[in-house]
């Protein structure tokens, strides 16, 4: 008799210590996130710098500080070199073998796509994906992590025609997803001012010569010329018509491309050239929260030099960061998505006063610039599309 | 389009094709030696620019020392991957050093990535990039002195290989391994000697295209139109090499101007199955058909 | 002797969704579709000599046939969508076989590349069709009433798959059709003295090689769920040719080794991130240096001496 009574206190000792159906990847000590993403491939440095420099560097930060409510973040990257399979792979592996939280700033259209539907139907959040097509818009468990194409799109032409009252666009883009879906929204945007897209040509990711496309461009007399390219052709293009002496067109390259590894590369081929900026001048900037940025790059990753593709994963740890201290200290996911719905004027430091609403957009704004002494100079405030 | 704008497209071209006819030949130097298809030539030139690219970061040196450094950094890596790994491989078949050609690929161009990360950089020219006018014709510096210069190396490479002892024992070894091996050349000497030479114009060629396409751990995969230039020409040929480089350069830059969209992104493809269904001896080879 | 080793072997495979976890029946499902395809190039390659770059290809248009047809026609059996997938691409594989006779050696090899090439072109301005560059969302594949939605229903059906085609082929080498191709392979001066119709068995082994493959890229739209062109390029050609020669070039099991061993490899890299690709180089170099002629021979070695 004696034995039984003392199994009791155990036993209200185990019942007391037992948790709440506990969601997959929060424990008391950590939160988990990953992603697939590209290490290899062509889209490597970006993917790298996003995740490793970007996402880590704010994570290493807040854990530093003792974590998002005393939990420490982990983040798991895979590598998926672009290939949407390899994507669907990774990610099941992070979900089902690592037991991450959520997905955080994965790359690219076509492998965010292919594991869209499992990560829906799995309801496991997808934090800011790098990416600008429409599809991700108004998911429930989807938050977008980059001012969607179309959006781009339809700010640049209000701008350029609206505005500055141009007739005669043309475009050179990358023939891929990105470029394609940027050439699309042009002309359904050019459409609705009852205008064409004078001239298109396209390219190959890693083409090597520009001269034919842009001879043809010249030869349509254009007033605007749109780069929807990566940083290496979009600089070559910029070199080649300082080459066959182009001056009368407005060289304006999309978001993605306006950074400044593209000024790098085209030198003083660049001058004079506008573009959508997406982000601070992640160098010069000097605003509270890209200045935090860089401290914390210099602090942690000494040797990596500071650009948007880092500070966007910054930026998506930041809002994650956020989002979780409103769901509180039980974090869950459905929780999480309830609190990043909730955000209203959230003050990152880095870009306007974020609010998040039923699209699940993060990011709806950009800026129009121009490249003056290898430097790009603001022309216009935050221009947003709502 | 004016004529002024179609002559430029097609010397641009032409410089450009001088680069893949640089490519081929170093993967001809190879094959003829040794029979191997070198998989990782690109990422082999690729790694050698590098090395210059960095001293020139460092210590701004002329650009005569950077294409030295470059030059040296060829030879030595193609050396030691001949010595060390290739040489090892020579009981196995052709397939089995296939594979190791694509595996040093592998290696090498993730090496670049974390030596220098993935990023693009800008590298210097000795050419400028401003036109000069001449009368309606508008030439463009590096355009020419990218032909220039590579057709003085495919000239000194001609040199070699008629007027050297060297050169004339690659080409025997190239002819017949076991006759040369019995008027005794070392087959061996010539194997290093040929992964040296194709490793060293590589980077010369690497060293003149990196300014344009910029250099970066992708900027190997040139090579492929290397492959494809190489077959257009003539497999196998120096001359088919040249001149199957420049065509290729020259119908890539022609064919946005005159096809449709939907198909110009494959004309090298296009070309190359037209080749060699029609005459896969290339446009200089000899009509070498099987009769099946 | 050797049929325990297979009912082992088959009771593993019925068994494994039940003792893995379900990453790694995925992860299986993955390993039977790349074995369909290296059995698929090892006749090609391994038996008549005719090495091909451009395998990628034959495993999209299985892919993309399957897909497309079971989006037009829902509810189609999963059977019809392979079949479709297997005739699709063995027409493709005459298509391409034919001119190839005439090629030999590296000439074939930059065919095979351009061919590669052409068909993710195809398929990128196809748009209407395969929706191009954004991608094709693959429905579920059905059974009669029952819906395959889960890893593991995915798996068996890969593994019946595979299972039929290994068989296939064990038995094709048997034939007067495999013996043709194991002649061609020795030597084709001799096999043609012998009455052996070069043209006829080249070409057959072009069009199974591509039909092999195109039964392996259906499998693979419905395993992995969303195809791109982005998915088909030459470096996945690449990698289904070191499959094939650290298998063993004309060995059936060396083919499905050497599938198996790849797959696996790179997935347990994956977490490497960029050392992944200097890894998994080093590692091909390595193995071909210490198993040269891949693991059929090296098995053969040790087994007879």
């Amino acid at each position: 008799m004696r034995s039984r009574w003392a199994l009791l206190p155990v036993a209200l000792a185990v019942l007391a210590a037992a948790p709440a159906r506990a969601e997959q990847g929060v424990t008391d000590a950590e939160v988990v996130l990953g992603c697939s993403n590209s290490f290899s491939g062509p889209l490597a440095f970006s993917g790298e710098q996003a995740t490793k420099f970007g996402v880590d560097l704010y994570v290493r930060a807040v854990n530093d500080a003792g974590g998002v409510l005393g939990r420490k973040v982990r983040t798991v990257y895979y590598d998926d070199g672009y290939k949407p399979q390899e994507a669907v792979a990774n990610t099941k592996k992070l979900v089902e073998q690592d037991g991450v939280f959520a997905i955080i700033a994965p790359q690219g259209t076509p492998p965010v796509l292919a594991t869209l539907e499992y990560l829906e139907a799995n309801k496991v959040p997808l934090l800011f994906p790098f990416q600008g097509s429409p599809i991700t818009r108004a998911r429930r468990y989807v938050f977008g992590g980059m001012t969607l194409y179309d959006r781009q799109s339809r700010m640049m032409i209000e701008y350029l025609v609206g505005q500055r009252k141009y007739r005669k666009l043309a475009a050179l883009y990358q023939d891929d997803e990105y470029g394609k879906s940027f050439r699309a929204a042009f002309e359904k945007d050019l459409g609705r001012h009852g205008l064409k897209l004078v001239a298109a040509e396209s390219v190959k990711r890693g083409v090597t010569d520009v001269s034919a496309p842009i001879a043809k461009l010249h030869a349509a007399r254009p007033e605007v010329l749109f780069l929807v390219l990566t940083p290496g052709p979009g600089a070559q293009a910029l070199r080649e018509r300082q080459k066959i002496g182009w001056t009368e067109a407005v060289m304006v390259s999309s978001g993605p491309l306006t950074d400044e590894r593209y000024l790098a590369l085209a030198a003083d081929a660049a001058e004079g050239v506008e573009g959508l900026s997406l982000w601070p001048d992640p160098l010069a900037s000097d605003l509270p929260g890209v200045r935090l940025y860089r401290e914390r790059m210099k602090r942690y990753f000494p040797g990596n030099e500071p650009n948007r593709y880092s500070l966007s994963g910054y930026f998506a740890a930041m809002l994650f960061a956020e989002g979780a201290k409103r769901a509180g200290r039980s974090l869950t996911r459905e929780g999480l998505v309830v609190a990043l719905e909730g955000i209203r004027d959230f003050e990152s430091g880095i870009l306007p006063p974020v609010t998040i609403g039923r699209d699940h957009e993060t990011q709806k704004q950009g800026f129009w610039v121009r490249v003056e002494k290898r430097r790009f100079t603001p022309l216009t405030d935050w221009l947003k599309s709502e | 389009m004016t004529t002024a704008a179609l002559v430029h497209v097609v010397v641009s071209g032409l410089a450009t094709g001088s680069i893949y006819a640089l490519m081929a030949i170093s993967l001809v130097i190879i094959f003829n030696a040794t029979r191997t298809l070198n998989f990782a030539q690109g990422e082999m030139l690729m790694v050698s620019t590098f090395v210059g690219f960095t001293v020139y970061a460092r210590a701004k040196v002329p650009l005569v020392v950077v294409m030295l450094v470059a030059v040296v950094a060829a030879a030595l890596l193609g050396w030691v991957i001949e010595r060390a790994i290739i040489r090892h491989a020579i009981a196995s078949t052709p397939f089995d050093v296939l594979i190791i050609t694509l595996g040093l690929s592998l290696v090498l161009r993730s090496a670049a990535g974390l030596t220098w990360t993935h990023d693009e950089f800008p590298f210097p020219s000795f050419f400028g990039d401003r036109p000069i006018t001449l009368g309606p014709v508008r030439l463009v510096p590096v355009s020419l002195g990218i032909i220039g210069a590579s057709l003085g190396l495919m000239w000194g490479l001609w040199a070699l290989f008629t007027h050297t002892r060297l050169g004339r024992a690659m080409r025997a070894v190239a002819q017949n391994q076991r006759a040369a091996r019995l008027m005794g050349i070392s087959v061996e000497r010539v194997y290093s000697a040929s992964w040296v030479l194709a490793s060293v114009v590589g980077a010369l060629a690497g060293v003149l295209i990196a300014p344009v396409i910029f250099l970066s751990s992708k900027m190997g995969l040139v090579a492929i139109n290397g492959f494809i230039a190489a077959v257009l020409g003539g497999f196998g040929s120096m001359p088919g090499a040249v001149v199957g480089g420049m065509l290729l350069g020259v119908i890539e830059n022609l064919a946005p101007l005159y096809l449709p969209s939907s198909i110009k992104h494959s004309v090298p493809f296009l070309v190359l199955i037209a080749i060699l269904l029609i005459r896969p001896g290339g446009v200089l080879g000899r009509p070498a058909r099987r009769k099946v | 002797m050797r049929y325990p080793a297979v009912a082992i072997g088959a009771a593993g495979l019925v068994a494994w969704p039940w003792a893995a976890p379900p990453y790694f029946v995925f992860l299986a499902s993955l390993v039977v579709v790349n074995a369909i395809v290296a059995i698929g190039l090892n006749l090609l390659s391994g038996y008549t000599n005719q090495l091909s770059f451009g395998h990628a290809g034959f495993l999209a248009v299985g892919a993309y046939t399957a897909a497309i047809v079971a989006t037009r026609w829902p509810g189609v059996p999963v059977v019809v969508a392979l079949l479709a997938a297997a005739l699709g691409a063995a027409l493709v594989g005459l298509l391409l076989g034919v001119p190839c006779l005439r090629l030999e050696g590296l000439y074939l090899a930059m065919a095979t590349l351009a061919f590669g090439f052409v068909v993710v072109e195809a398929i990128v301005n196809l748009e209407w069709l395969t929706r191009g560059n954004d991608g094709l969302r693959v429905p579920t594949a059905r059974l009669g009433p029952w819906a395959l939605a889960t890893d593991t229903a995915r798996y068996y059906l890969a593994v019946l798959v595979g299972a039929a085609m290994v068989w296939a082929a064990l038995n094709l080498v048997r034939t007067r059709t495999g013996r043709a191709l194991l002649a061609i392979r020795e030597s084709e001066i001799a096999a043609q003295a012998s009455g052996v119709h070069l043209a006829k068995y080249k070409t057959l082994a072009f069009v199974i090689s591509a039909l092999y493959t195109g039964v392996a890229g259906g499998l693979f739209a419905f395993v992995v769920g969303f195809l791109s062109p982005d998915a088909f390029d030459v470096f996945l050609s690449v990698d289904f040719v070191a499959m094939i020669i650290v298998g063993g070039l004309g060995s059936v099991p060396g083919s499905v080794a050497g599938a198996a061993v790849l797959t696996v490899l790179n997935d347990s890299l994956a977490g490497f991130q960029n050392y992944r690709p200097l890894l998994f180089g080093a590692l091909l170099i390595a193995s071909m240096l210490f198993m040269p002629g891949g693991i059929a021979s090296a098995v053969r070695r040790l087994k007879g001496g």
